[in-house]
């Protein structure tokens, strides 16, 4: 493929990834941070962001498998998931946080551990959609060089 | 810090190197960042890089108020994080407001107004929803002047 389709492919990715919401505006705002100082700055941002989440995700899931279910130590995990979900632009990721927020302040349980599915399965499903975008973007710069 | 271009602008009543915002305006301002989150303390260091800011980053409460007690004069604004394990942003502001003269910005993802509102009374000069956006930080240094305008009537 040619250095301009590749670009069209990266382009399309990057707008489908917004169109179907699973960024917003806030990655926009990582976008337009990186210069010619910190050419890899979103992905930084997004490795950081999937390497100390992997952890919150860990502590969520033991403190949902104790009993009694300590929801006070959940909604701190969570609290700390959405703010740092949020300033990467995760869109689903955060609004299913905030869903199992309300869920864990009336202390449903049982909502708490489903919902943290979708919460795992949509930060799954966002990693690998990165990971390719940032894959594409990886191979189209040694195209460019050429 | 910020040296003295010679000029003769820079000489205020608090101590050289202090920000007064006329000469590189408003660029250089010195800000603490606090928040124990990495992935937020990454781009709040970005973007106020990004401002022309000199930025000092803290994972810690605790540290933070170390540093500012050490470095006392070395920065015109403290921007913290409310949600933090050990010492949390209100229990740090309380400390900075009875020790310094700093202005203290308070950060959450936690939008409800009580506790804004707890912040607020507490004597942070502003509340901001997580996620920052930089147009936000942009205009932080407003508090600085507006503190050093109060202060110096």
């Amino acid at each position: 493929m040619d250095g301009y389709g590749m670009q069209n492919q990266i382009a399309c990715i990057r707008r489908s990834l917004f169109d179907q919401g699973y960024l917003d505006e806030q990655f926009i705002q990582l976008e337009e941070l990186q210069d010619d100082a910190n050419p890899n700055f979103v992905q930084e941002i997004v490795t950081l962001f999937y390497t100390d989440s992997t952890r919150l995700i860990q502590n969520i899931e033991l403190t949902l498998n104790s009993r009694p279910i300590n929801f006070s130590k959940l909604d701190d995990y969570m609290h700390q998931f959405k703010g740092s979900s949020s300033s990467i632009g995760a869109k689903k990721v955060t609004s299913e946080c905030a869903v199992f927020r309300q869920y864990c302040a009336a202390g449903n349980a049982e909502a708490c551990i489903r919902n943290f599915q979708h919460i795992k399965q949509e930060h799954a499903i966002l990693r690998k959609k990165l990971e390719f975008y940032f894959q594409m973007m990886g191979q189209a710069a040694v195209a460019q060089t050429r | 810090m910020n040296p003295s271009n010679g000029n003769g602008s820079m000489s205020t009543a608090s101590s050289s190197g202090a920000w007064d915002g006329r000469d590189q305006f408003p660029a250089g301002l010195r800000v603490l960042v606090v928040d124990d989150d990495p992935t937020c303390l990454m781009i709040f260091e970005k973007m106020l890089k990004a401002c022309l800011y000199q930025v000092t980053k803290c994972n810690k409460a605790e540290t933070a108020l170390s540093v500012l007690r050490e470095h006392k004069n070395e920065f015109d604004i403290v921007i913290s994080d409310v949600h933090m394990p050990d010492m949390d942003g209100f229990e740090l502001l309380k400390h900075i407001t009875s020790e310094m003269d700093l202005p203290v910005i308070l950060i959450s993802a936690d939008a409800r107004k009580q506790v804004v509102m707890e912040g607020v009374t507490y004597g942070a000069c502003d509340y901001l929803i997580k996620p920052v956006r930089i147009e936000t930080l942009k205009n932080i240094w407003q508090h600085v002047v507006r503190k050093k305008a109060r202060n110096t009537v």
